[in-house]
């Protein structure tokens, strides 16, 4: 018996096999190292996988077209200096740097090892041959294979030379955050970047990591950043994640943040998107504890002709556990954004209480957004609420404002950015949040 | 200062103003008094430039502009203020930028230099102690979650900063406790001068007491149908509108 499934993304597919065997040529003696072994079966399970299509409910409202037609490279970049990444450095934070260019770990601009207070950042390739970490990782690496069916998580299996495992220990009150900067630095040839990041809290410890992905100015081009976290939180634990982006015109971004959270841990992702001709998000939470907190924040910003889709889910297996999500979006010119925000109350997450809103401005005729709260409840003891809005300005508040002599752009301007920042404000490291304002401020003046 | 010229007012094709005619003269205070519904708060809405507002007919001259002409930023900063009877709640601006931005934008306008931080916190200082707001407001959102009084408070704190030539009070003291409402006349008498004017709109004469006008008008059925000096306010105090509707109804049966 067989069963003929037309692939329209063969030839995609191909094109990345290609290009691994030819980022494999390069190898030389790192061809038996576990990590390459691990790799080699990441692009071989590529072939029983497809890449989604609009038929697909969850990518409904995006195409990944545009992101496969390209021919492209991987892992070149330009060596940096410190002024080229001065710019995205964030004023006044104290924090481990550690920088990518293209995907490409920047050694002399990072800061790696095992620190002080607690936080180890090492290379995923070193993990693997390290005692302390090697089972939990390859743990981490094979379940990526083995319940994994998304393509692009396969395809940053596949390529991602320079992961990283972010390791708070036990009881670790890590006071210094990571800060991992992308750059991307797209040259003739379009490029593919690809990163992965283990980030595990261990029991009663506590971690931020920052994450900034920026187009180095100067540098307009294609590109597509394959970006994957996975982040286990244990017992207790308690992780900030922040994901701050502005790529390029021409950049793609497909974003996996997938977390697990054990019992009485806490989880807050702070993201912000602002940039990329076409970026998807997806942040999915599976709680395995009860006394968990888990907080979606998320603001968006698209003009000219982007589309940022944000699709996230919170997965409530247990009773007694708390989720509160605020994703707030404007989408101007010919711009299109997509929410989609699903929450699961299985039967037993008795006592669940799960909030999401999602508001949204439109301010031109011809952008649009498309915004589905998708609540699943089988618990019957639960508080649940979801609320999705699609609107203008508010005259009356344009009205006020200018009847003190604000200027029309700049009493709409004031009151767009009231509207993003309620999103924003809950960034808990202050120097983190007022660098976000300081994005979304260009991005207004752009 | 301002000159009102028959002015007709329909709002979605309803007419609320049937010909308004009103001068007021620089150091001048206007109290206009009138029932609900007779188009007060329309006329104090339409100097302030909501587009909501058809005007059908008629002129407004102010400092010799056609301020029908001018934009809502453009009247403010040519001196035209509105406290509003309602003030917007703006979640997410916070009173203390937005003041600031208000002041310079006006100041820039007006081809003044704009202040600095250091002046600009003198200034704010100075004018909340005018109307004894309290200092933490600045640090919330615009109006969000202030108390009636707190949003009075705070239109005049706006209006003490930004030293309009034309103040005008949209039924300001509506609400109003005995201390609130001391604090509004309070404002208002140390910023009168024989350069700025006001027009205060009310239902009631308690206000009157403490902000004593030069003229008061009643205004029913969108006509100013009785001019005269304070008196007329302390009459209507005592004797209620109906006397007026009465006069004026039997006068139109006529």
């Amino acid at each position: 018996m067989s069963t003929i499934v037309q692939d329209r993304f063969a030839e995609a597919k191909a094109r990345f096999q290609t290009l691994f065997e030819a980022g494999e040529s390069q190898l030389n003696g790192h061809r038996d190292h576990p990590l390459h072994q691990f790799r080699r079966r990441a692009i071989h399970f590529l072939e029983g996988v497809n890449f989604p299509t609009r038929r697909d409910e969850e990518w409904k409202y995006t195409s990944v077209n545009r992101i496969l037609q390209p021919e492209y490279t991987a892992n070149e970049a330009p060596r940096l200096s410190q002024a080229d990444i001065e710019p995205f450095l964030i004023p006044g934070l104290d924090c481990h740097l550690l920088v990518f260019v293209n995907g490409v770990f920047q050694e002399n601009l990072s800061q790696t090892g095992d620190f002080s207070d607690g936080l180890s950042v090492i290379d995923i390739a070193s993990a693997l041959s390290d005692e302390k970490y090697q089972a939990s990782t390859t743990a981490y690496l094979e379940g990526l294979l083995e319940s994994q069916s998304d393509a692009f998580k396969i395809l940053n299996a596949a390529f991602a030379h320079h992961g990283l495992l972010i390791h708070a220990g036990k009881k670790a009150i890590v006071e210094k955050p990571a800060y991992l900067l992308h750059l991307a630095a797209p040259g003739e040839k379009a490029s593919f970047n690809n990163h992965m990041n283990l980030i595990i809290a261990e029991p009663s410890s506590e971690l931020s990591v920052i994450e900034g992905l920026f187009e180095l100015p100067g540098a307009e081009g294609t590109y597509f950043n394959n970006h994957l976290n996975r982040i286990h939180i244990r017992e207790n634990a308690h992780i900030h994640h922040y994901r701050l982006q502005r790529e390029g015109k021409e950049g793609f971004l497909v974003s996996n943040v997938d977390i697990e959270q054990d019992g009485n841990s806490t989880f807050s992702s702070y993201a912000l998107d602002l940039g990329g001709r076409l970026v998807r998000n997806n942040l999915k939470t599976k709680l395995n504890g009860s006394g968990t907190n888990t907080n979606y924040w998320g603001a968006y910003f698209a003009k000219g002709e982007q589309h940022i889709d944000n699709h996230t889910f919170i997965d409530h297996a247990v009773p007694h556990c708390i989720s509160n999500e605020l994703y707030k979006g404007i989408v101007t010119d010919k711009a299109s954004g997509v929410f989609n925000g699903k929450v699961l109350v299985r039967k037993d997450a008795q006592k669940t209480n799960a909030f999401q809103q999602n508001n949204n401005l439109v301010l031109s005729d011809k952008a649009s957004m498309d915004t589905k709260p998708e609540l699943e409840i089988f618990a019957d003891d639960v508080r649940c609420s979801h609320g999705a809005t699609i609107g203008q300005l508010d005259e009356s508040a344009v009205f006020y404002l200018r009847s003190r002599g604000l200027p029309d752009a700049q009493a709409r301007g004031m009151l767009q950015h009231a509207f993003l920042y309620e999103a924003i404000e809950n960034m808990k490291l202050e120097e983190v949040r007022l660098f976000a304002e300081q994005l979304v401020h260009h991005k207004f003046e752009e | 200062m301002l000159i009102i010229k028959n002015l007709k007012v329909a709002v979605e094709e309803k007419e609320i103003l049937r010909g308004i005619n009103l001068e007021v003269k620089p150091g001048e205070v206007h109290a206009i008094m009138g029932p609900n519904g007779s188009g007060k708060s329309t006329l104090a809405n339409v100097l302030a430039g909501r587009e909501d507002y058809e005007v059908t007919d008629g002129a407004i001259q102010y400092q010799g502009h056609d301020l029908l002409e001018m934009e809502v930023d453009e009247r403010a900063q040519a001196g035209i203020f509105l406290a509003f009877q309602y003030p917007v709640e703006i979640p997410g601006v916070s009173t203390a930028t937005f003041l600031k931005s208000t002041v310079n934008a006006v100041r820039k306008a007006q081809g003044k230099e704009e202040l600095n931080a250091v002046q600009m916190l003198k200034l704010m200082r100075d004018k909340i102690k005018m109307v004894g707001m309290d200092e933490r407001l600045l640090q919330r959102s615009l109006n969000e979650g202030f108390s009636g009084g707190e949003k009075k408070r705070s239109e005049m704190l706006q209006m003490a900063l930004l030293e309009p030539k034309l103040g005008i009070l949209d039924e300001t003291d509506s609400g109003l406790d005995i201390d609130a409402l001391r604090i509004v006349a309070e404002a208002v008498n140390q910023l009168r001068s024989p350069d700025r004017s006001f027009i205060i709109v009310t239902h009631y004469q308690r206000l009157l007491d403490y902000i004593v006008p030069d003229f008061v008008h009643v205004l029913y059925n969108g006509r100013i149908v009785k001019s005269g000096d304070k008196n007329l306010a302390l009459q209507l105090e005592d004797k209620g509108y109906d006397w007026i509707k009465e006069e004026v109804d039997s006068l139109t049966a006529m």
